[in-house]
């Protein structure tokens, strides 16, 4: 009698977690054949993938954007035509004028013409996306749309500007006969809420499980997909689940790359993160940093090269004081390097001693890294006082002011490089306390300047002007170590403004 | 010592051997458990006791500063609970009326609040330093002296001895600290052994997740470092990474734990 | 009862203003996790987003409409997930409650009979020797117990999925390959997280049995005749029963705080792990809904605790009076 109260208890308890998966999602059985290709990633939770409920994070954001089309598209170079098959820019520079592919269908078979551009950018107007390309230094940058025929748009922008074609080209198209009537975006939770253009269809999404499944779009209007399915699995250890073949792509840190490097079963990527360490220094709270030479001095000070063997276990690169990384088109390597030499720190410093509080977030490569800044600061006569606190509390402290010297790993170095703008400035107030007049009017000069050759001297001589200035002092720049299986799959590449390779559309799709 | 049990006697040689620890990372320059000493993850030898971690710092001095971080969250927790709790307590048991329901009052409140979770946010929100984390587990831990102290000097108030020294005109603190406390204090000695084992788990815990003090070098912080890196069933390294500070943990609180039931046993016989 | 409602309104109160004043704005962040894009939102959209999760309003605006909603059952939009807090709550809460369960019956069954083959054989060496076992394996923390199996079990002998609740792609379903599934990656943390019952309900039963065998009613029974075994197990364990009761009512509230800590370490996905991560990302909604679950829960277990033990043992509860 017991016993039987005893198992019927326990199988109702396990029912429990079934209750719990079968809430609100649409799970289904899935049938492998062996014709069809299908690439297995490591995944987690994202969100739903549509512009409105994707989590704001990186994964979420390019997951949606397999879903979801966008007028042009990045490769390797640059940007390439892709829902708009041709582009023309007016004399004025704020009238851009797109021709649709003639061929685009909506995933339920509705057809996508001008007016659902112009209802996406309406509507981001008022509802803000999670990722929102159309703002730009807080304003939105499109003043008005006009759709001349079914498949030509114009748009004009509120200024001119050389980097607004990348962010009109990157803003999510959606459908206009789905989204009209919806007021809330962020609750929308009608099955049709996943309606793309896109290359990728979601078949199934499992949010307590963080998985995906994404097949094939039999009806594109783009190139062929390489893969007939996505499925995103979440592991517990990477490495284990890619060498086990559960997954087909992962990072992996330096130390394993001896590992694999030999072996032709596969192959190891090594590309650019195009996200840094940064020494920030704040001049409104300390005056004492308003003296280049000390900000100087702490460059030459800290040896990065050291913090490339010990934190990055030597997988990243020194980065130019002159912001735009070494592998951009646009690096200008004629800016001022400060290799690590302690004489010349001292003989900057003149025989002054400063004493200042480092701010940092809790994780261990933070903390270990500025123990590292501790003690070569320390050598020449710079008392650092490390306080570490939680990554959101620093961030605000960052955006708030409310700090000394602080470090941070941020990115914003991939793309167009009017994102030393963004930084550098007049408009920024990312760098408390600094600020150069020169490099201001260059950057203003070259915002707005068409004129390819004229605008790479213009940001030359900026890169040259920041690197002297130094006002935040950037470290290394790390790599990512991507590792896959050339046999299962190796049609990965990277973008000209983002390397991660399962991030990248085109990864999934053949090209010519 | 002597009518300590078996496990009494193992007890105190574990803690004797923390204290020992704890005492010699004073003295010892930070650079023998905060700075690489070799490359990483090489294994035990007879240079290096336990290894290097993945930074290539000496495990063993790691763990031995960090039998200085629990001792001291351990002590200082145990000691402002106990002394802040037996103040309040008898303050309550003394005063009684409006000053012990409000007392009582934020103890009922307190102990209905679940520990972790509150320790959790509350870390959050006053930083996550050692001082802090100090503080915020005194906070939740004064309520267990402080009930106690309260019932026994209930019990005591009308003893003639204290009406004696009442009469004789000696005020609140006199007779706290002459005859109260002297009175009281075995009972909290026990309980103090317990603040400081829980004071222990609590910091653990918190490290382990993630939210403690960063820049302490305790056993918990050594076990989420050690768990969070990617790659770690690879490798051997977890044997000895991992497996001392979970045992160095075990043992002292285990350690606490029996030292603790000692002086109760001890305690009761005496009564 | 009063007691109880007033220690309710200060938590509810409390768990408003934490959150509340903890540092870190959560649409201020800059840098992302791994060195992933993270979006950055102009000042006009932090308006909107303000506005949107009400953090805009007066302090005691968002105070009463906190109190409207929760009577409501309203805990409002995650700001992380970017979903209904009430939707995530109801896919993670299943699973701890799935573990904790298991774990109090496991704790329950088995302390309760190690409880009675000790008091058996009281009086043999050999029981003075278990007791210490158990006390001591029932000190330990759960969290390390629980590291100390994931890597002897799941990682080095591969007996157990190393994380998570089912395996990927598994359709739920009532077959025996699901139900073997849940079962083998929740094996792990459900011993873990039951060892410290087990200690405390063999403590209690051992020594409330002791007690109880050396009573009058007892004597009294065995004069009329009854047979041992009957004296034995059914009139024992039947007098034992309130403590017993009540301490399986406590337990619940324990083992909901330390299924924190046990599901961090298998990466179980329940809400353990929820609170973890709302807490890394000031994901106020969120945090505030958790706290809030697990500190009624476990108010009400200890007012049930304290309800029955009353109900059941008249003479227990005039002490409480006393007191």
């Amino acid at each position: 009698m017991f016993k039987k109260f005893l198992s019927v208890a326990i199988l109702s308890f396990c029912t429990l977690p079934m209750f719990a998966s079968g809430i609100n999602e649409s799970t289904n059985l899935i049938d492998d054949t062996s014709q069809s290709k299908v690439l297995h990633l490591a995944g987690g939770n994202v969100g739903t993938l549509n512009p409105f409920q994707h989590m704001n994070r990186g994964p979420g954001i390019f997951r949606t954007f397999l879903i979801f089309d966008t007028l042009l598209e990045k490769d390797e170079n640059g940007l390439i035509p892709w829902l708009a098959s041709s582009y023309t820019i007016a004399e004025d520079g704020k009238t851009y004028t797109f021709h649709l592919q003639e061929n685009a269908y909506w995933q339920d078979g509705e057809e996508l013409t001008a007016d659902d551009v112009k209802f996406s950018i309406e509507y981001y107007r008022e509802h803000t996306p999670v990722y929102n390309q159309l703002v730009m230094n807080g304003k939105f940058i499109v003043d008005s749309v006009e759709v001349i025929d079914k498949k030509t748009v114009k748009i004009i922008t509120d200024e001119p500007g050389v980097a607004y074609l990348e962010h009109l080209g990157y803003f999510a198209i959606i459908p206009e006969h789905i989204w009209s009537d919806i007021d809330d975006p962020r609750s929308y939770d009608g099955s049709d809420r996943c309606i793309g253009s896109g290359p990728f269809i979601v078949e199934s999404y499992s949010a307590t499980n963080g998985t995906y499944r994404l097949i094939a779009n039999e009806n594109f209007w783009g190139p062929k997909q390489a893969v007939d399915a996505i499925e995103w699995i979440p592991v517990s250890d990477a490495n284990l689940a890619f060498e086990k073949g559960e997954i087909d792509l992962t990072t992996i840190s330096a130390d394993l790359i001896s590992r694999y490097e030999n072996n032709p079963e596969y192959t190891i990527k090594k590309v650019p993160a195009l996200h840094c360490y940064r020494l920030m220094m704040n001049s409104e709270t300390r005056e004492e940093f308003t003296d280049k030479n000390l900000r100087k001095a702490i460059a030459y000070a800290i040896d990065v090269d050291d913090l490339i063997q010990k934190i990055d276990r030597g997988s990243a690169f020194v980065s130019s004081q002159g912001y735009i990384p070494n592998n951009s088109s646009y690096y200008n390597d004629d800016v001022i390097k400060y290799p690590y030499s302690r004489e010349k720190a001292l003989e900057l410093l003149d025989g002054k001693e400063y004493s200042f509080t480092l701010l940092t977030d809790n994780s261990s490569s933070s903390t270990k890294l500025c123990e590292l800044i501790k003690l070569k600061l320390e050598d020449v006569n710079i008392h650092v006082d490390i306080k570490a606190i939680d990554s959101v509390s620093r961030d605000n402290a960052i955006v708030t002011g409310n700090y000394e010297m602080v470090v941070v790993f941020y990115g914003g170095m991939g793309g167009d490089p009017d994102y030393l703008s963004n930084v550098y400035g007049a408009s920024s107030n990312y760098i408390k306390g600094w600020s150069n007049e020169e490099i201001e009017e260059l950057l203003n000069k070259q915002s707005v300047e068409f004129d390819d050759d004229i605008r790479r001297d213009e940001l030359n001589r900026i890169q040259e002007l920041i690197s002297d200035e130094v006002p935040m002092y950037l470290m290394q720049g790390a790599y990512w170590n991507f590792i896959y299986r050339p046999n299962t799959y190796d049609n990965w590449t990277t973008r000209y403004d983002h390397n991660y390779l399962s991030h990248i559309k085109l990864s999934y799709l053949l090209r010519d | 010592m002597k009518r300590f049990s078996n496990l009494g006697r193992i007890a105190m040689v574990v803690l004797s051997i923390n204290i020992i620890f704890a005492i010699i990372s004073i003295f010892l320059p930070s650079s023998f458990y905060a700075e690489p000493c070799c490359d990483s993850f090489i294994s035990p030898s007879l240079h290096h006791l336990l290894g290097s971690d993945d930074l290539g710092m000496d495990i063993f001095y790691q763990i031995v500063h960090g039998s200085l971080i629990s001792l001291l969250i351990g002590i200082s927790t145990a000691v402002i609970s106990g002394i802040g709790g037996s103040l309040l307590g008898i303050l309550a048991a003394y005063k009684g009326g409006k000053t012990d329901s409000i007392i009582m009052g934020v103890c009922d409140v307190l102990t209905a609040l679940p520990h972790l979770p509150f320790i959790i946010v509350l870390s959050v929100f006053v930083g996550s330093g050692l001082n802090t984390i100090i503080l915020v587990i005194s906070l939740l831990s004064w309520v267990g002296p402080a009930k106690m102290i309260r019932a026994k000097v209930m019990m005591l108030k009308n003893e003639k001895f204290i009406v004696a020294a009442e009469s004789y005109g000696g005020n609140f603190f006199y007779i706290t600290f002459v005859h109260l406390l002297p009175q009281v204090f075995p009972m909290v000695s026990v309980s103090m052994f317990k603040i400081a084992s829980h004071a222990i788990i609590a910091e653990a815990s918190l490290s382990f997740l993630g939210l403690g003090d960063p820049t302490s070098k305790s056993w918990g912080l050594l076990l989420n470092h050690g768990i969070s890196f990617p790659g770690i069933y690879f490798t051997d390294y977890w044997k000895w990474w991992i497996t001392s500070p979970l045992i160095m943990l075990i043992l002292l609180i285990l350690a606490l734990s029996f030292i603790a039931r000692d002086f109760e046993m001890i305690l009761n016989k005496k009564l | 009862m009063k007691r109880f409602i007033i220690v309710l309104f200060a938590i509810l109160t409390i768990n408003f203003l934490l959150p509340r004043l903890m540092p870190g704005d959560p649409f201020l962040t800059l840098s992302a996790e791994d060195g992933f894009t993270s979006v950055q939102y102009s000042e006009q959209e932090v308006q909107d987003l303000k506005e949107y999760y009400g953090l805009d309003k007066p302090i005691a605006t968002q105070f009463i409409e906190y109190y409207a909603n929760v009577l409501k059952g309203d805990f409002g939009r995650s700001i992380f997930y970017n979903e209904s807090v009430n939707k995530i709550l109801l896919r993670k809460l299943p699973w701890t409650i799935f573990i904790v369960l298991s774990s109090l019956l496991i704790g329950c069954i088995v302390g309760l009979s190690l409880g009675i083959l000790s008091m058996i054989n009281r009086n043999k060496n050999f029981d003075k020797v278990f007791y210490t076992l158990i006390i001591t394996v029932s000190e330990i923390p759960s969290f390390l117990i629980g590291i100390a199996f994931l890597f002897i079990f799941a990682a080095n002998l591969g007996w157990f999925p190393l994380s998570g609740g089912v395996s990927a792609f598994t359709e739920p379903s009532f077959s025996l390959a699901y139900i073997e599934d849940i079962l083998s990656h929740a094996f792990l943390p459900i011993i873990t997280m039951s060892i410290p019952s087990i200690g405390q309900f063999y403590i209690l039963s051992r020594s409330s049995m002791i007690t109880i065998i050396s009573k009058d009613y007892m004597v009294t029974g065995k004069a009329k005749g009854l047979s041992k075994r009957r004296l034995n197990i059914f009139y024992i364990l039947k007098n034992s029963l309130p403590p017993i009761i009540s301490r399986v009512f406590l337990n619940i509230g324990h083992l909901f705080a330390s299924s924190i800590l046990v599901e961090n370490v298998f990466a179980y996905p329940g809400i353990g792990t929820l609170m973890k991560e709302s807490v890394l990302k000031r994901d106020y909604p969120m945090i505030q809904a958790i706290f809030l679950i697990i500190a009624m829960l476990v108010l009400l277990m200890n007012y049930l605790a304290e309800f029955i033990n009353g109900k059941i043992d008249p003479r227990g509860s005039k002490y409480e009076k006393i007191q």
